[in-house]
């Protein structure tokens, strides 16, 4: 275990090397500057804004230096936001990214799981059908739609929770709910086709031939067993709750660092594109690596070693 | 696990067992259809902050908050209102009011300007002097600051030159005689010098905070962050979370506290438009603030309620015509292009925001400026012209593209030129959508036929508009260049009298548009919601309101009512119309008249400075 997961990350460095040098490259090659505006700079000044973050400099040369500091942990400076480092946004974003998507995660997982087990129990019953139905309509119902029909029930008719903006725990609820409502239909999905896979196997007919509980049979055995596709999901699914929260953060204008991604991109800020980009790309790496190992812990059949 | 279940079913489907679900749906409708409340406001009407407070929005957050390094609106509203200039611009004439310095004298040439300052304080208690501006006017066109706004310090002698390096920042034409005295030379008598003065890139900067920060260790371009900074205006930031929120506090300091009356301002940045009217309905934003544009699809239906106001704005939309791109190289293409737009009609159904169709580049009046008044749609003079060129129903013609940048208000314009441009000439239109860094690099390049652009008058003169089409205007996007056109410019500047320069301006755009090197569309205007109990704000034609005139109407706050009368304006008068007296009396000052009074009956009495003006030398 210990020698498959120090291979694993040592296999990180070239693929890491690899997106650094993919990801400098592509927003290098995209036509415009980071100084353009519809106003026009005079060239002597430009050329000034220009050596204050480097980019006067031989493309191969600011890449090495970009590197070099990277390694010492500096992001570099931002274009469109110059009185903050891309350390700093991040910083200041990432945690509430991080809040948000917990937020959706319990909520995912909490309604997926229920609604796949009473699914998978009450298999082909109107139970079945309700619970399959609905998440048939999470999975269609995009956020953008879902966000803005929360806001006019909840916040603009009920008046019961600020319509967006950020600073308590009143703020996170229907941003967290827009989020993970796609994700928890699919979870359940998964859960309740999971569960139906097991619960015609040897191994649940032995539980209850030893005379165990359903109860003790669903939660100990089947649930067990019907949770893997849910884990194998989990991965790609909290990484695209990071990464796609954009949409659901311009709702409800959460200060994440979600819409950095397409906006950084917009504004040519080239630093901050690369910090956003390497920053999801070392949680999904790490994502995947964690539901690796986890499928290990969960699935006997698996080994490492 | 049965009890959880039955729980969550009742919870879903109303308690039935059978596969109900469809219920759920109508049930939403029903809650969300519920229309109209009957209120003539959006939303609620009671205040949700403690008195003397203000909450708006700023939509973004800015780039700069240092006065001579900022060049977008969002920074130019907090320095405008936490900074304070030589002269200040009247809430609603926009006309420059005496402010730091109380009064000033100008040569007979009109090319040097004498400002004589009242003693003052930065909020940390040190003198405010003339030298805090002189260090600020250097720093604006030093080519080590960088600023991408260094240009309007050309307007005094020898900023040109130092921007490009040729010369030291010692050496521009500004100069502090004694504490209290500052002395500018301009390069030409420009009439709207004091009114451009009110510009946030002239604020005076601390230079004492600048060096003790550089003493202390600390990055001095951080020093307008609320920890270090030190303003002069009539607020000042105290906290900044970071696309969160800003807060503002009264600054003691400030020369007029007592004419203070807000507290406390909250900015918040919801870049959204939709988002900002949501909490604006929710009453999170008390005025969506002048850099929150609202939702074009909503207009119809939030101008019937009485918190809705609209106002004619200084900027112009309209298309360049790349001038050397057959077949657009042909005037008479160009201006058949133009006459074929039926502009009243864009305004009235593609941006239904209340605009002003005009075919001119200087909206009319503004000023004191006699428009062109160029006919705004003429199909038939059209295809004369285009006829003339040799396309009779454009036979033989190629296709041309028109480029805009990805927005949905920028492709139905496109869209209805195309139809225009088709149906009226048989011109064959193609559309190209290019992302805002795309189609920035193209423009400047010069890699498109037309290009749709917006362009924002700095300051209240024709001159703002006019310079864009010079030849060495680097805004200029039309390989279109006249040296009749520029000599005539030059010479107007160079005019002390107001009517002859407004006249060889007026020469200059005729001698333009026969060329036509850009296709104007309309005049823009702002749209915004107030809530009613916030006063003190006027519908100017630059978007400025400064916080240091809004105040909160307790009583209407407390009680809901009563309704203030709701003043809308009449068509005819959205032009920019102008009172000469105000010119004659002042060459220097350039009036606007009230179009509109929002809030209240009428406007409160000037500020404490308006006395003073009578100081003002001739």
């Amino acid at each position: 275990m210990t020698r498959y997961l120090l291979r694993r990350l040592v296999e990180l460095v070239p693929t890491a090397l690899v997106i650094i040098a993919a990801s400098f490259a592509l927003v290098r090659l995209a036509p415009g500057s980071p100084f353009s505006s519809e106003k026009e700079i005079p060239p002597e000044i430009r050329q000034q804004l220009e050596a204050r973050y480097g980019f006067d400099r031989p493309l191969p040369e600011q890449f090495v230096r970009y590197v070099g500091n990277l390694l010492r942990g500096d992001l570099g400076l931002s274009t469109k936001y110059p009185q903050r480092t891309v350390n700093e946004i991040i910083a200041a974003g990432f945690p509430v990214t991080l809040s948000l998507a917990a937020v959706a995660l319990v909520w995912s997982l909490l309604v997926g799981i229920t609604a796949g087990i009473i699914g998978a129990v009450r298999q082909n019953t109107a139970w079945d059908h309700a619970a399959m139905t609905t998440a048939l309509v999470g999975i269609s119902v995009p956020s953008f739609v879902l966000g803005p029909l929360l806001v006019l029930v909840v916040s603009l008719r009920l008046h019961l929770l600020p319509p967006a903006g950020w600073g308590d725990w009143r703020h996170l609820i229907l941003p967290g709910l827009t989020l993970g409502t796609i994700y928890a239909a699919s979870i359940a999905r998964l859960t309740r086709g999971g569960m139906l896979e097991v619960i015609r196997s040897d191994f649940i007919r032995t539980a209850r031939a030893k005379g165990l509980s359903e109860r003790l049979v669903i939660w100990r055995h089947m649930l067990r067993g019907g949770l893997l596709p849910v884990v194998s999901y989990l991965g790609p699914a909290i990484a695209s709750m990071l990464t796609g929260s954009v949409v659901v953060e311009k709702i409800f204008n959460v200060p994440g660092i979600g819409p950095y991604f397409v906006d950084a991109a917009f504004n040519r800020d080239y630093f901050l594109v690369m910090g956003i980009v390497l920053l999801y790309a070392f949680f999904l790496l790490l994502l995947n690596l964690v539901v690796d190992v986890l499928y290990g812990l969960l699935d006997p059949r698996i080994d490492y070693s | 696990m049965r009890k959880l279940q039955r729980g969550l079913s009742r919870l879903a489907w109303g308690g039935s067992r059978s596969g109900c679900w469809p219920a759920i749906l109508p049930a939403l409708l029903l809650v969300t259809g519920c229309g109209d409340t009957g209120s003539p406001y959006v939303g609620t009407v009671r205040p949700r902050h403690g008195p003397n407070e203000l909450w708006i929005n700023n939509s973004s957050e800015p780039e700069w908050l240092d006065p001579n390094r900022c060049s977008d609106s969002t920074g130019g509203e907090i320095i405008w209102n936490t900074f304070e200039g030589l002269v200040q611009a009247h809430p609603e004439t926009l006309e420059p009011l005496p402010a730091i310095a109380t009064s000033w004298q100008v040569s007979d040439d009109g090319r040097r300007f004498t400002f004589f300052l009242r003693p003052s304080q930065w909020s940390d208690g040190q003198p405010l002097t003339a030298h805090d501006f002189v260090f600020s006017f250097r720093r604006l066109v030093d080519p080590q600051t960088a600023s991408k706004y260094a240009s309007n310090g050309f307007i005094f002698s020898g900023g040109a030159e130092i921007a490009r390096g040729e010369a030291s920042p010692d050496s521009l034409g500004v100069r502090a005689v004694d504490e209290l005295t500052l002395e500018v030379e301009l390069v030409d008598p420009l009439p709207y010098f004091l009114n451009f003065l009110g510009f946030y890139s002239f604020m005076p900067i601390p230079r004492h905070l600048l060096e003790d920060l550089d003493r202390r260790g600390i990055d001095a371009d951080l020093w307008t962050r609320p920890e270090h900074v030190v303003c002069n205006g009539p607020y000042r930031m105290t906290e900044w979370q970071f696309r969160q929120r800003m807060v503002f506090d009264k600054n003691p300091r400030y020369w007029d506290a007592a004419g203070v009356k807000l507290d406390r301002v909250r900015l918040a940045m919801v870049e959204s438009a939709t988002t900002a009217l949501n909490m604006y309905t929710a009453g999170e934003f008390d005025w969506p603030g002048g850099n929150t544009s609202l939702p074009a699809e909503f207009l119809d239906h939030l101008s019937r309620y009485q918190d809705f106001h609209q106002h004619p704005y200084l900027a112009v939309y309209f298309y360049w015509i790349n001038t050397q791109a057959p077949p657009l190289d042909d005037p008479l293409v160009r201006r058949a292009l133009s006459l074929a737009v039926d502009r009243e009609a864009l305004v009235k159904h593609v941006t239904r925001g209340g605009q002003i169709a005009s075919a001119d580049l200087v909206p009319a009046g503004l000023a004191g400026y006699e428009g062109l008044g160029r006919p705004v749609h003429d199909p038939d003079a059209a295809r004369r012209l285009l006829a003339e060129a040799g396309y009779p129903g454009g036979k033989g013609l190629p296709p041309v593209t028109v480029s805009f940048n990805t927005s949905e208000g920028h492709r139905q314009v496109a869209e209805a030129l195309q139809a225009m441009w088709q149906q009226e000439l048989g011109i064959k239109v193609e559309l190209a959508n290019q992302e805002w860094k795309v189609f920035l690099a193209n423009a400047e390049q010069m890699n498109f036929q037309l290009c749709r652009m917006g362009w924002i008058g700095d300051y209240a003169d024709p001159y703002t508009f006019l310079e864009l089409l010079t030849s060495d205007c680097g805004n200029n996007h039309s390989n279109w260049a006249s040296p009749e056109y520029d000599r005539l410019l030059t010479e107007a500047n160079r005019q002390a009298d107001p009517v002859t320069r407004l006249a060889l301006l007026r020469q200059a755009e005729a001698l333009a548009l026969d060329e036509q090197p850009l296709i104007p569309l309309y005049v823009y205007t702002r749209s915004q919601l107030i809530k009613p109990y916030v006063r003190g704000i006027w519908g100017n034609h630059q978007d400025r309101h400064p916080w240091k005139y809004i105040w909160i109407d307790e009583a209407f706050a407390a009680q809901g009512g009563p309704l203030p009368s709701r003043r809308t304006f009449a068509p005819d008068a959205l032009s920019f119309t102008h009172s000469t007296e105000t010119s004659r009396r002042h060459p220097g000052c350039v009036q606007f008249p009230t179009l509109l009074d929002w809030h209240g009956p009428a406007p409160r009495p000037l500020p404490s400075t308006v006395t003073r003006r009578q100081e003002m030398s001739p």
